[in-house]
């Protein structure tokens, strides 16, 4: 019914939507939730092959079923471990330079 | 997600030529929803406002692979993504701001060129996926849902290494939150 | 007993060298040194004599060098006239030495001066033992090297330093051409044994000018004309140093190595004939500039000359005995003569200047009583070189004259007759002007100390009695002892009556003349001859201008020529090398010009250029994580744009 490209196209918009986010935003938490954004579109993308591509093998449980299903779901850890240590990395910078916005952050300006 | 399924299949049964064009309306109101709350995130000026954006946007998603009947990744996503990953957002935010600091300018000096540059990304995404004729089928496609036995199975047999490494990666991000965040008394 | 006789020259060399390396600590001790080492040559060298007579003859010491045609070795030559001179000089440079403790008894460089006489009595010993011309050539330099150090004792004085320079340069001349000599022997003849030479020498142009060459060495150093320049100068060094050296050994020297290569010079009559009449030339010469010189040593300077011309006359006309005898008797009375002259000048102390001492006789005068023992023996010495019988100088002197009777050299015989007069003149002259008479100034005299005395008189009475030796009543045993040609035996010699009875009387009508002269009519007379004969007394008086020659023929322009070089060298040579020097400065000019400008240019540009670019380029740096992100973006889709486009 719906053609497996509009799904992609969804991936794009979102992934370019995230893009534009970790380029612009002035918070590192913004960035960070950017990079979510971007995560998720990788993930849409894997489920629209997992269901329109099938696995390689056929199906469980002799072969490898639900191959990105699997496979976004350990993005999804992924994500979820990066996001823990990127926020915990915020919050040490937080302390040391009371300040989250970017632009200020630039020890290794020239 | 078996029931709900038939139950709409059962109530729309009836709207037999409605159905296709319900299913995709909903699939494109959705879509649509979750980029305006997508692009909500990276526009707001409250970083409250884009934590909970973002909230709403893994809602979305989920949704969408509902529609792609991946029942098991959609709840995973809502519990994992909004219900920890969000949390642990807001968390952060209010570490690190303070409350009643006036809403500040969210975009630094690339936005235009940022903006420009995504576009172009974005048209020419869409045009490499519209040229490119996708293959369909293939065994183990269309199928109407996967089991969450069948997926557990295949976790343990087929995907064991990548389960255990990714557990070592879990534990290391751990461990190293821990140690980072850690305050040392003087 | 001869096989020793190599230590002779030795024990003089310890001497010096313990003299000159210890003589600060010794001081006076010094002196006992240099006479023991020279007694104990006197005694050696009595030995050896005695081993001549019983039949000793010469040996070799040593092997020194070894050519490949030739082999040199420290030879030593044990003959009748090697063992005469060498008893002569070790007899007088004893009494000398011991004569020097008192004459240089307050001199500061009192060893020094001992340590010097040691040397020139260990070279001269080494001379008189040369078997060859090599050793002979060695110790005529040792000695020629001793006059110098000697003459410029008091080298303070610039006199005495000029005169030490003279007398080294002067028979310097003499030297060389005594080594081309040498040389032209040895690569006719291939060997420089004296003994081999005689046999060897043939009546040819390479001898004779051989010959000639060697006498220019003996011309040199026995102060003949034209080399005789040095002599008087000489005198600048202390009076023992002229006695020694320049009255009895060194200057006898010249007469000894005519004797010696003899050999060569009986080839044919032009060596024979040059030695004579250049003997003869200089014998009247002498004798004339000393008739009217008024300095106590130069009138025995010229005396040395005049009867060292002598002995060139009897060797030159083939009296080889008669010569050699002369030279022993010379010997004797002249340092007699020297050391009463020195004496003399010691004691005696001009009022007005207390430290000076005076050597000018017009000052002196009625000596005799103050100095008795000086004065007698002045006389006897006086009487010996005049030839008055039975003193010692008359034997030889008649000697010479009567063989020069008998070879028929007349012209020769009259020129030693002259000489004679005016020898006898002259001393006597002397004699009375020091001793007799008014004293003319103010002087205070007193005798000298025994030490200087008592060799005076030793060698007065050698004066007096070492005549005899050679005359009838000791049958000559001189000249049957010394003598050149074929072994002979006893010979009897007739005396010549006519020969001493006009030698005598010459002697005597000189020393008439002088005491007419000088003691008679002292004022008037010599004054009167003066002004009649003013031209010739300048030229006498003047020394017959013969140093001016010089100066204006050699050394002025040596000297210019000197001047010239200096010039040279400092101008062209100098020139070119500070030029050179500049040229060097300016090209490093030129290259620290290059080097700043050009090349730290380059270098430089090389580091502002990447200064540049870095400022250019670290923009990029600009700490912010999302330019970056932007960056690595913006290629990203460059590439995909790139390859949708381009398909």
């Amino acid at each position: 019914m719906i053609p497996q490209s509009h799904f992609l196209i969804l991936g794009a918009i979102l992934f370019a939507i995230g893009i534009y986010g970790a380029l612009t935003r002035r918070t590192a938490i913004g960035i960070l939730m950017s990079i979510e954004l971007i995560l998720n579109a990788a993930n849409v993308n894997l489920i629209t092959f997992n269901r329109f591509l099938g696995s390689p093998d056929g199906p469980a449980p002799s072969g490898a079923d639900g191959l990105g299903q699997i496979f976004a779901l350990f993005v999804i850890a992924i994500a979820a471990a990066s996001a823990v240590v990127g926020l915990v990395l915020v919050i040490a910078i937080y302390r040391n330079s009371k300040t989250i916005l970017m632009d200020k952050i630039n020890l290794m300006k020239w | 997600m078996n029931g709900l399924i038939q139950t709409l299949n059962n109530l729309l049964n009836d709207f037999g030529l409605y159905r296709e064009f319900v299913i995709k309306a909903s699939f494109y109101f959705i879509a649509a929803l979750t980029c305006l709350f997508a692009f909500m995130v990276v526009r707001s000026r409250d970083i409250f406002h884009c934590a909970v954006f973002l909230a709403a946007t893994l809602f979305g998603v989920a949704c969408v692979y509902l529609f792609l009947n991946a029942e098991f990744l959609a709840a995973v996503q809502v519990l994992i993504y909004v219900g920890a990953i969000v949390t642990l957002f807001i968390f952060a935010i209010m570490l690190t701001t303070k409350i009643h600091d006036k809403a500040i300018k969210q975009t630094n000096r690339q936005a235009l060129i940022g903006g420009a540059l995504a576009l172009v990304l974005l048209s020419s995404l869409i045009a490499i996926i519209n040229r490119n004729p996708w293959k369909a089928g293939g065994p183990g496609a269309d199928r109407e849902f996967l089991g969450l036995g069948e997926l557990g199975k295949s976790l343990m047999s087929t995907y064991a290494l990548p389960f255990e490494v990714i557990s070592l990666i879990l534990l290391a991000a751990l461990v190293g939150a821990i140690v980072i965040g850690r305050t040392y008394k003087e | 007993m001869v096989k020793y006789a190599h230590l002779i020259p030795l024990f003089p060399f310890l001497a010096f060298a313990i003299n000159i390396l210890f003589g600060r600590k010794l001081k006076k001790a010094s002196a006992i040194i240099s006479i023991a080492a020279s007694s104990a040559s006197f005694f050696l060298a009595a030995l050896t004599f005695l081993g001549n007579l019983k039949g000793g003859g010469s040996y070799v010491v040593a092997k020194w060098l070894a050519l490949k045609t030739v082999a040199i070795d420290f030879g030593v030559i044990v003959d009748p006239l090697s063992c005469m001179m060498l008893l002569v000089v070790t007899i007088v440079g004893t009494l000398i030495q011991i004569y020097s403790i008192g004459y240089m008894g307050e001199d500061k460089r009192f060893s020094r001066f001992f340590a010097y006489l040691s040397l020139f009595m260990s070279s001269m010993l080494g001379l008189l033992l040369a078997d060859n011309f090599v050793i002979l050539y060695i110790f005529w330099e040792g000695v020629g090297l001793c006059s110098y150090l000697l003459i410029s004792f008091w080298f303070e004085r610039p006199a005495a330093a000029k005169a030490g320079m003279k007398a080294f340069i002067t028979t310097r001349i003499g030297d060389t051409g005594l080594l081309i000599g040498i040389l032209l022997l040895f690569f006719t003849t291939k060997t420089l044994y004296f003994k081999d030479l005689a046999g060897l020498a043939g009546d040819n142009t390479v001898f004779t000018i051989a010959a000639l060459l060697i006498f220019c060495g003996a011309i040199g150093k026995s102060a003949q004309f034209p080399l005789h320049v040095w002599l008087p100068d000489a005198m600048e060094g202390p009076t023992p140093v002229s006695a020694l050296i320049h009255a009895a050994t060194m200057v006898a020297a010249g007469v000894y190595l005519v004797a010696r290569a003899y050999g060569i010079f009986v080839i044919n009559q032009i060596p024979l004939m040059a030695v004579a009449y250049i003997g003869a030339i200089t014998a009247l010469m002498a004798a004339s500039i000393a008739l009217v010189n008024n300095d106590i040593k130069r009138i025995l300077a010229y005396s040395t000359i005049s009867q060292l011309g002598l002995m060139m006359v009897g060797l030159g006309a083939g009296a080889y005995s008669a010569g050699a005898f002369h030279l022993m008797t010379h010997a004797f009375f002249k340092a007699l003569l020297f050391l009463c002259a020195g004496s003399v000048i010691h004691s005696i102390h001009v009022e007005d200047e207390p430290s000076l001492h005076t050597q000018d006789i017009r000052k002196m005068g009625g000596l005799f009583n103050k100095m008795k023992i000086t004065g007698a023996t002045f006389i006897i010495a006086g009487l010996a070189i005049a030839g008055v019988p039975p003193f010692a100088g008359f034997w030889s002197k008649d000697e010479i004259l009567s063989e020069l009777l008998k070879s028929g050299h007349y012209g020769l015989f009259v020129v030693a007759l002259l000489t004679s007069l005016m020898t006898a003149f002259y001393m006597f002259r002397l004699i009375f002007l020091v001793l007799f008479g008014k004293t003319r100034s103010k002087l205070r005299v007193h005798e000298s100390p025994n030490v200087m005395t008592i060799p005076l008189s030793i060698l007065a009475a050698f004066s007096i009695f070492i005549g005899f030796i050679g005359s009838p009543f000791m049958n000559h045993a001189f000249q049957n002892f010394i003598y050149f040609g074929d072994v002979h035996t006893m010979e009897i010699i007739e005396p010549n009556y006519f020969a001493m009875g006009i030698s005598t009387a010459v002697g005597l009508f000189g020393i008439g003349l002088a005491y007419l002269f000088y003691i008679l009519n002292n004022k008037i007379l010599p004054q009167a001859i003066r002004a009649r004969f003013s031209l010739l007394y300048n030229v006498l008086s003047n020394k017959y201008y013969v140093d001016e020659i010089y100066e204006f023929l050699f050394i002025k322009p040596c000297l210019r020529l000197a001047a010239l070089s200096f010039k040279f060298d400092l101008g062209a040579i100098d020139g070119t090398v500070n030029w050179a020097a500049r040229v060097a400065m300016a090209i490093s000019r030129v290259k620290s010009w290059i080097d700043i400008h050009v090349v730290d240019f380059f270098v430089n540009l090389v580091a502002v250029l990447t200064g540049f670019a870095s400022l250019a380029v670290r923009r990029i740096h600009t700490g912010s994580v999302q330019n970056y992100l932007l960056i690595a973006f913006f290629g990203l889709v460059l590439i995909i744009v790139i390859k949708l486009i381009g398909g």
